[in-house]
């Protein structure tokens, strides 16, 4: 027993000192790092490991293809949990490193975030999550969200029922949503835009993470509702689903956000829930031209970064995405200042001056600019016909006014109170 | 407020509640005869679930073979827990063995996501996802069956403990040193109480997994497993019967009824609230037996 | 050997009660001071803001626990929402003009009169009752403050906290940071250290073994609980607001999350109960470990070619984590402050193996 004991205690502590080994890259490698620290084990499960291999697989594809510039990208990735101190450290040994730019999805790290990327001046890319006020790149130089935000997602699907109904007044609009920061985000645009369009709105918050919504959804079906937007993440999305089948509400009249993806429809049943819709930012499946060519060039060639029934889905395409605007923000950072040096200020340059960036047909196009940093808030509406995602409208943009009129509002509170 | 809608609203909160009380039922047996609480209830449901998601759709058996499977599978998980954990543990006291569940519930919750991955699986039972109507009142097909199963298998236990294995753990549960002096065997007592805890908690994860997917967040059916135990008393079964219809009752008619003055979320702290109130009105419970400490 | 104890004759009575008796002690006590007030010249940047720092404030807060569990044995799973508590009170105060050091007590004492409120009911019950109250007070703290948005700051639910002057330097970057938390885990140290030899502390311990005995022999232990409770909290409360600005810098309400209540526990059980030093060791190995594995489990599997699925690796911390403190509970239950006592009295007679202490 003692023996055990003594060889417990001695196998942790030779474990903790050994000294924690990082993958430094020589000084004279032509190398750009980007650090991505996610959450691969905590909230965000449902999204990070489709969304990571995504982005990888498109970083494989660029550096297998020569890199940019004779420039390798790097992609440092982790496991932050969503705990703070770990994503803190994460980001500090990031920094040490040299990276230039920094996607932790996850919106409490992002906003944890935020004060530091400003002032160290390291680019950070918060994909559809963070803060949706930072679209307003004067009061948020250093941070990036690069997608429509969610007040531009809630406000594309009001234009879409908009669209549809051809006059709202009148008509019931519910939102069943997680009762957290990230629920409660599109209320405020809801509400304006309901008494700009004369539509009925009604709340239905819900327990986090959702697993059980059974309350919520006969509420909803006593409402009658015309159009039914949910709002959640993961296990919320799925149990909203499956309680809005089994409350008998007609599925081509509910729609989410971005978060709902061809794994969630597995869980349901494919067939049951055939008429859903979401948002989309980016074309889904395997025909875009940027992910026919890492399956020819990275994924057969066995270099994929995860199974390979996952290339494709609704996840893999953002992070195909986000990672092809991030490396049009490295091409464009050349373009500006061949010469380099390689820093956060190089890149947020570049990464400013995207222009009409369609990633090869995938996304509609798309600028940066120094004050809009959403990239214009493009998307359309899918639906899911029971294998996948079918585009029901083309590519728009609407209600922009009133969703600026909310950043803005927001990033100026920022501005005098916080930094 | 809609009377209808709260009826309807409490026979689903009593069916969800039933099914929440199975989990609650493994607390109670454990702490029946062990003397502990278990804070590791939801892990174990949760690896329960992924179990039978491994031998259903890992290995491609058929779903009601997957399931007494699993089920047998689970019984000797939790005879292993006991066996190599806790035994261990028997002179410290019981906060340290609480801290060591609380252990398992990491570990579990690191390994079982880490070896079948973190997405979120799907495990279909054959439940039919059709709304099933009685009147006006719409009842949640899912929910139903899986409160029927709870009942049914509450029900069993109760039977079990009046049985004569039954009485034999109701022995070790009021006094281990008696016991061992009129010959029963305590250490195969308390390994089976630890079996069939987990195989209840097994179930209820089978269930909820059904109801919403399996992943990680089956665990945090600890919390009100935990307040449904409080309230009926950690050491009786039929207060885990009643506590359950209660808990599951009250958190969804406060949804129904509290959620839209508050603005939301009062599904969350209802758990607490009656945590919380328990412990200053009656802290063994409804049906609790007072602990009384000689000195 | 090295704690040499021959020799040692005390005249005066100061002198057999203080803290450290042996000189070996005491020098060791001025080295690591002197290591950690030096620590910004000593080690780079990354160590000092994300290994040392970090490690200073939830020290702090694991000593808070500490008193309340290894003191007066009441377990506490909310204090997380103690800590947020403090955070947010003494970030609103401070956004409201009042100087930091004094929102700081604010913070704590928010806390304190909270935690009172439902220490006070839940102190009725004994071990696992009140374990449940508390986590019952975590729930319910943190829906009260995610709800009311005047204290969770509105939609974006984040507070920014503006820059502060803590005796009169503005607390800002690295070093002010650092030094900051420094001073206010020293000040919680000697206070700690010092109340087991007070009335107090004897009291608690009274109520710690047996509370019906110790009521018997004229201990009120309904107020001696109550006031470990409002100690407890008040310095969790501290802890937090000094969480808060200097090292979160922004807080919202997911931040103090019922995880983070069950670290401090783990770390005040790891570390070893009613231990100063263990607090200490606890807080490291808990913060620490999954950054480490991370680490190593990356470092292995690069170095040896594998390739572990992302998914896998990063459940892998988790997984030992659990396994630690399992181990921990098993093997050592009375925690890292034993082990390190057991080194220490293997010191005092080597090279003699087996002479008696």
């Amino acid at each position: 027993m003692k023996l055990n004991r003594r060889r417990f205690l001695a196998a942790t502590a030779a474990t903790l000192t050994m000294p924690a080994t990082i993958d430094f890259a020589s000084a004279e490698e032509k190398v750009i790092r980007f650090a991505m620290p996610q959450d691969f084990t905590r909230v965000y499960t449902f999204v990070t490991a489709e969304y990571s291999q995504g982005q990888r697989d498109y970083i494989t594809l660029v550096n297998e293809r020569g890199g940019i510039n004779g420039y390798r990208i790097i992609a440092d990735v982790s496991d932050h949990g969503n705990d703070l101190p770990r994503a803190i450290e994460a980001y500090e040994k990031a920094k040490r490193e040299g990276a230039v730019l920094i996607d932790p999805l996850s919106t409490p790290v992002a906003r944890a975030l935020v004060p530091r990327a400003l002032e160290d001046k390291i680019n950070m890319v918060t994909a559809f999550s963070g803060r949706s006020d930072a679209a307003d790149g004067t009061a948020f130089p250093y941070v990036l969200p690069l997608s429509p935000n969610y007040w531009t997602q809630a406000g594309l699907l009001v234009d879409y029922f908009r669209q549809q109904d051809k006059d709202l007044k009148g008509k019931k609009i519910v939102f069943v949503h997680i009762d957290t920061p990230f629920g409660r985000e599109p209320l405020p645009i809801l509400q304006v835009l309901s008494q700009k369009l004369g539509f009925e709105f009604q709340a239905f918050p819900y327990t986090p993470p959702g697993n059980d919504q059974s309350a919520i959804w006969p509420q909803v079906r006593r409402a009658r509702p015309d159009w039914v937007m949910f709002w959640g993440a993961g296990v919320g999305q799925t149990v909203a689903m499956s309680e809005a089948v089994r409350n008998g509400l007609p599925m081509d009249r509910v729609c989410s956000s971005v978060w709902l993806s061809e794994s969630d429809m597995d869980v349901i049943g494919r067939e049951q829930v055939k008429g859903v819709l979401k948002v989309e930012p980016c074309v889904s499946g395997k025909d875009p031209k940027p992910v026919q060519a890492i399956i020819n060039e990275v994924v057969s060639k066995g270099k994929g970064a995860g199974p390979e029934n996952k290339v494709g889905t609704s996840y893999y395409n953002y992070g195909v995405m986000m990672g092809a605007i991030m490396i049009e923000g490295v091409k464009k950072a050349f373009e500006r200042n061949p010469g380099g040096p390689i820093t956060g200020l190089w890149l947020n340059e570049g990464l400013r001056s995207i222009t009409n960036f369609t990633a090869e047909g995938m996304i509609p196009p798309m600028t940066v600019t120094k004050e809009d940093h959403q990239g214009g808030g493009g998307g359309r509406i899918a639906r899911w016909d029971g294998t996948k995602f079918v585009p029901a409208t083309d590519w728009f943009a609407a209600n922009q006014d009133v969703v600026w009129a909310e950043i803005r509002k927001s990033s100026e509170e920022f501005r005098k109170s916080g930094k | 407020m809609d009377s209808s809608l709260i009826i309807e609203l409490a026979i689903n909160g009593a069916l969800k509640g039933l099914m929440y009380a199975l989990v609650a039922l493994g607390i109670v047996l454990i702490y029946k005869t062990s003397g502990l609480a278990n804070l590791a209830q939801g892990a174990i449901a949760m690896t329960g679930a992924y179990v039978t998601w491994a031998i259903a759709y890992g290995v491609g058996a058929p779903i009601w073979l997957a399931i007494p499977l699993a089920l047998v599978l689970m019984f000797g998980v939790g005879m292993l827990i006991e066996r190599l954990a806790l035994r261990r543990m028997i002179g410290q006291p019981v906060i340290m063995a609480i801290m060591l569940t609380l252990g398992i519930e990491i570990m579990l919750r690191g390994l079982l996501p880490g070896m079948f991955g973190s997405a979120v699986k799907r495990l279909d039972i054959g439940i039919p996802q059709a709304p099933l109507f009685v009147g006006d009142f719409l009842i949640n097909r899912a929910t139903l069956i899986g409160g029927s199963v709870s009942l049914l298998v509450i029900l069993l236990s109760l039977v079990f403990f009046n049985s004569r294995y039954g009485v034999v753990m109701r022995a070790v549960s009021d006094d281990q040193t008696a016991s061992w002096s009129v010959g029963i065997r305590v250490e195969r007592a308390i390994a089976i109480a630890w079996g069939l805890a987990a195989v209840t908690a097994a179930s209820a994860g089978i269930l909820w997994g059904a109801n919403q997917g399996v992943d990680w967040s089956l665990s945090l059916l600890l919390i009100k497993a935990l307040a449904i135990a409080i309230l009926g008393g950690l050491d009786s079964i039929v207060g885990v019967l009643i506590a359950g219809l209660i808990v599951g009752v009250v958190e969804s008619v406060a949804t129904g009824l509290i959620d839209p003055l508050v603005g939301g979320g009062t599904r969350d702290i209802a758990a607490s609230v009656i945590i919380l109130l328990t412990l200053l009105v009656k802290p063994h419970g409804l049906f609790g037996r007072e602990h009384i400490e000689r000195v | 050997m090295l704690y040499r104890r021959a020799g040692l004759r005390h005249t005066r009575y100061e002198d057999e009660r203080q803290l450290w008796p042996l000189p070996f002690d005491r020098g060791l006590v001025v080295l690591v001071l002197v290591v950690l007030v030096a620590a910004p010249l000593l080690v780079n940047r990354l160590y000092l803001v994300s290994y040392l720092l970090p490690w200073v404030i939830w020290s702090t807060a694991a000593l808070g626990l500490n008193l309340l569990m290894g003191g007066a044995g009441q377990i506490h799973l909310g204090y997380g929402a103690v800590m947020a508590m403090g955070a947010y009170g003494s970030v609103h105060l401070v956004r409201a003009g009042v100087p930091f050091e004094f929102a700081m007590v604010g913070g704590g004492l928010i806390s304190a009169c909270v935690g009172i409120v439902f220490g006070g009911a839940a102190l009725r019950v004994q071990g696992l009752y009140l374990a449940m109250a508390t986590l019952a007070m975590q729930y319910v703290v943190d829906f009260v403050i995610s709800h009311v948005p005047m204290i969770s700051g509105g939609t974006q639910a984040t507070i920014q906290v503006p820059t502060v002057r803590f005796l009169g330097i503005p607390v800002a970057g690295d070093l002010p940071t650092y030094y900051v938390a420094l001073i206010i885990c020293a000040i919680v140290t000697v206070f700690i250290l010092n109340v087991g030899r007070t009335s107090l502390g004897r009291a608690l311990a009274a109520v710690r073994e047996k509370d019906y005995a110790a009521e018997i022999i004229g201990v009120n232990t309904f107020k001696f609980k109550l006031l470990a409770f409002w100690i407890s909290s008040f310095i969790g409360g501290v802890a937090g607001s000094v969480l808060a600005v200097c090292y979160l810098r922004a807080i919202s309400p997911d931040q103090f999350h019922i995880e983070l209540s069950i670290q401090l526990v783990a770390m005040v059980i790891v570390g070893g109960l009613g231990s100063v030093l263990g607090s200490f060791f606890g807080a490291a190995l808990i913060l620490f470990a999954p950054i480490v594995l991370n680490n190593l489990i990356g470092g292995i599997a690069d170095g040896l070619g594998l390739s572990i699925s992302t998914d896998l690796r990063s459940h892998v911390p988790l997984m030992l984590y659990g396994a630690l403190i399992i181990g921990f509970l098993l093997w050592e239950p009375l925690g890292l402050a034993k082990i390190y006592n057991n080194v220490r009295n293997y010191f005092f007679v080597w090279p003699f193996r087996h002479a008696q202490r």
